[in-house]
């Protein structure tokens, strides 16, 4: 494998996803993430203001908040070929917090507020070929959501908010151990903004048909990039979009004689808004082997996804609520131009928790989620954009296992 | 509920703080005490560069020093002996064995660059821009001969780029030995053992400005291991008699930026050197925007007449009056006839259709008569022939440049493996 074929084709993208695939994050809350984020038609606590604000309506007069914290524990991903070009990514341990707000009902009206992780990544590659694409990428967000209901009649209601994100990118690449004389560093941040709308529709008092739908909002980080050539850089203002995709859900939930509810969720997730990855520096890059590696658009072509979620909520007594959820995940990404960043691929979702109420106005409880990636296996120039993966090798390992908290307190 | 709501907006702030930090730092590495780093490449990296481009000499076995290049800001004069702010490029040799960059100490080549139009030709520019090695005579000196490589980009580029560039004048060598004393501060400040030896070259313009450095730093009571000026216009009244006396000029820019520069380093109007309208034109031609494929197209190649380059008046007057001004400027500042301490080689090129031979023959016999005694005259196509690298053919001067230099460097090396033995 020659450097130089590398060299032409030094790139940086986006990474590994955090929960589902590639890089968005369903589960805001301890319900949600012990149900899969199968919890859109029938929603409970304050978190209700995230996943689907139309259903504040129906809750019962009082207000609501919940916080919590999960811990997401990324395994390494091993990559396969031979022995130069092998390598491992590094262990990640994450903690995200979240916060969520229904306020009291106003006329037919009602308010909430969601403070949630919409999206995100963090993926550290330690071994030479791979840092040289993906030393690291991490996308940190946080969205405020502020948001309303609209109560129609005792069967329907209307919701909707406005999605104000603030997020900060992190791209760094390093080729020097793999005897690349290329660098990047680049950091940069960025308020963007979008909408979101729900409805909720009761047809029995025991049936809830529900329908969201979070717009795409296009985060175009700017800040800073090093660019090095050797072991001298230069400084350049950057900027790269990476759109948070709009994702539509629909879902159902029966429940029996006030103690088991059974949910099933659709989602939809419009990846294929991510066309290409482009970085753009305000100063034109007059070094051409760095131009050739920071500078040209890298083609993502990815796809839009299915989800299949079934989330199962057992009350077992007047204080212990059990949950458990299920998932099917697939990927956008389009192999062809995978690379070390996302070596994604579809997964397997099982979640599991409980909520203990231990009076009147306060409840508690964990959650457990295990994302099982698939192993994926590349042929010999399948990938057309890598100039390791374009020999084949194999992904293996990955995954999530993810851990929340969560306290929640009615008034 | 509004309260409830400020307070559910402060927490979400708390959220977007934790984890703030998109400062990025300038790039690690590239500034040090009164310098930037603009390059540092492996010896690796520049050979398989050299390979590529079959650069004589250079197989997979050679030994090829990496470079890490600095350029350096430091205080000089401009054209009118003002102080000004200009830049320089300091290329130092990586990868040599530590019993000498440890022991022994690295010996510099003080080069003076050749005749350029552009900023962007001045040694540091495009190596800031770029991070890449910029320079043949740095692969030269540095890369291959494992000396410390200092270019000024002289006054007029750079960081004084908008300035009036002192062509072919003696302010090239307070510039070059101010730039001479930065580097060794900054050689210092960032651990680079100097061993304290100095040679001085340059070809064409530089040739002339390397003589003249030599006569400053000597005045200076620096100690200069050898000189190796090349092709420059050392006598410069010699050089002013035998353009102005021809009916064509070969290279008009070059006879612009003389008339251009001395008119404004002594204060004469520069409508009564250059005929209209090039004197008007001038000041743009020369901003550092254009190049020299630009910018002869542009004036006459007419020496003097109604339609030439210079005024009428003006070349009469210097042929026919002693005192004329240009011709006591030429005088002032030619370099040819002093007696120097330090070893001096001519090096040129025969077959130089810009700066004559002769020039260099003349040159020699001067500085004998001064009262030089160790200096000797080296025909590059003669030199190359008797060691086996060229057929005799005469070459012109932009050809021979590269040849002088390798000449100069091999010089240079065998002085400094007698003296400092390596």
């Amino acid at each position: 494998m020659k450097k130089g074929i590398l060299v032409s084709t030094l790139f940086l993208g986006a990474s590994v996803s955090l929960f589902a695939a590639a890089y968005k994050i369903p589960e805001q809350s301890l319900n949600s993430m012990a149900l899969g984020a199968a919890y859109v038609a029938h929603t409970e606590g304050a978190d209700t203001a995230y996943f689907n604000p139309a259903a504040m309506a129906f809750m019962p007069q009082k207000r609501y908040v919940e916080g919590g914290a999960t811990l997401a524990h990324l395994p390494a991903i091993d990559y396969t070929l031979d022995a130069q070009h092998s390598g491992h990514s590094k262990v990640e341990n994450i903690a995200i917090p979240y916060l969520h707000y229904v306020g009291n009902t106003i006329g037919n009206w009602r308010w909430g507020l969601a403070v949630a992780a919409p999206a995100g990544l963090s993926k550290r590659w330690e071994t030479p070929y791979q840092k040289a694409f993906a030393q690291e990428f991490t996308l940190k967000n946080v969205e405020v959501n502020p948001v309303f209901s609209y109560k129609f009649s005792d069967r329907f209601a209307v919701g909707g908010g406005v999605r104000l994100i603030y997020s900060q990118g992190k791209v760094y690449s390093d080729g020097s151990d793999a005897g690349i004389p290329l660098k990047r560093e680049m950091k940069g941040d960025t308020f963007a903004a979008g909408y979101n709308l729900a409805l909720l529709f009761k047809p029995t008092n025991d049936i809830n048909l529900a329908a969201t739908y979070r717009s795409k909002v296009t985060l175009n980080e700017k800040g800073k990039a090093n660019l090095y050539f050797g072991g001298a850089g230069k400084q350049y203002d950057a900027s790269v979009s990476i759109p948070i995709p709009a994702a539509l859900n629909l879902a159902i939930s029966k429940t029996w004689d006030d103690r088991f509810t059974l949910e099933f969720d659709y989602e939809r997730t419009f990846w294929s808004a991510y066309k290409q990855l482009d970085f753009k520096y305000e100063q034109p890059i007059l070094n051409p082997i760095l131009s050739q590696a920071f500078d040209d658009p890298l083609q993502r072509q990815w796809r839009d996804t299915n989800t299949y979620r079934i989330g199962a909520t057992v009350k077992m007594d007047n204080k212990l609520t059990a949950m458990f959820g299920f998932a099917i995940d697939q990927t956008p990404i389009n192999e062809k131009y995978i690379g070390f960043e996302l070596p994604d691929s579809d997964a397997k979702i099982f979640t599991m928790g409980f909520r203990y109420q231990a009076n009147e106005k306060l409840s508690w409880g964990a959650a457990f989620l295990y994302d099982s990636k698939k192993p994926r296996s590349l042929s010999q120039g399948t990938v057309v954009n890598n100039p390791v993966l374009s020999h084949g090798g194999s992904f293996d390992g990955g995954g999530a296992m993810l851990f929340t908290v969560g306290v929640s307190y009615e008034y | 509920m509004r309260q409830t709501l400020y307070r559910l907006m402060g927490v979400a702030a708390l959220f977007v703080l934790v984890g703030c930090g998109t400062n990025l730092d300038k790039p690690t590495g590239t500034v040090s005490k009164n310098a930037a780093v603009v390059v540092d490449v492996s010896g690796d990296l520049i050979k398989q560069k050299l390979l590529r481009a079959h650069f004589p000499g250079i197989d997979q076995n050679s030994t090829v020093y990496g470079e890490k290049a600095y350029r350096i800001v430091y205080d000089s004069i401009d054209i009118h002996g003002n102080p000004i702010k200009a830049s320089g490029y300091m290329v130092v040799p990586t990868g040599l064995p530590d019993a000498v960059t440890r022991q022994l100490g690295l010996s510099i080549v003080l080069d003076d660059h050749g005749t350029i139009f552009k900023n962007t030709d001045a040694p540091s520019v495009m190596p800031s821009q770029t991070l890449l090695p910029g320079n043949d005579t740095s692969i030269l000196f540095s890369a291959l001969g494992g000396f410390v490589t200092l270019m000024p980009d002289y006054v007029g580029y750079g960081e004084s780029k908008g300035a009036v560039h002192p062509f072919v004048m003696k302010r090239l060598a307070e510039d070059s030995a101010a730039f001479l004393q930065a580097a060794r501060k900054v050689a210092q400040e960032n651990g680079i053992k100097l061993n304290g030896q100095l040679f001085v070259t340059g070809y064409s313009e530089g040739g002339y400005a390397a003589m003249a450095t030599l006569q400053k730093l000597e005045d200076d009571g620096e100690s200069v291991a050898m000189a190796a000026p090349m092709a420059g216009p050392y006598d410069l009244n010699f050089t002013a008699f035998g353009v102005l006396s021809q009916p064509k000029l070969s290279v008009p820019s070059f006879m612009a930026f003389v008339g251009y520069a001395y008119a404004e380093a002594y204060g004469v109007d520069i409508a009564t050197v250059i005929n209209s309208p090039y004197a008007t034109m001038l000041p743009d031609l020369f901003n550092g925007e254009h190049d020299r494929s630009e910018i002869d197209p542009k004036l006459s190649y007419d020496t003097t007449g109604p339609t030439g380059l210079f005024v009428p008046a003006f070349v009469a007057d210097f042929f026919a009056n002693s005192s004329n001004w240009f011709r006591k400027a030429v005088l002032e500042n030619s370099v040819s006839a002093w007696a120097a301490q330090t070893p001096i080689r001519l090096v040129h090129c025969q077959g130089d259709d810009v700066i004559p031979f002769a020039i260099s023959q003349a040159t020699l016999q001067s500085m004998q008569s001064a009262g030089t005694q160790n200096i000797g005259i080296i025909p590059v196509e003669a030199a190359l022939q008797q060691a086996g690298k060229g057929d005799g053919h005469l070459m012109g001067h932009s050809e021979c440049g590269i040849y002088a230099y390798g000449i100069a460097a091999e010089l240079f090396a065998q002085v400094r493996q007698a003296t400092i033995g390596y």
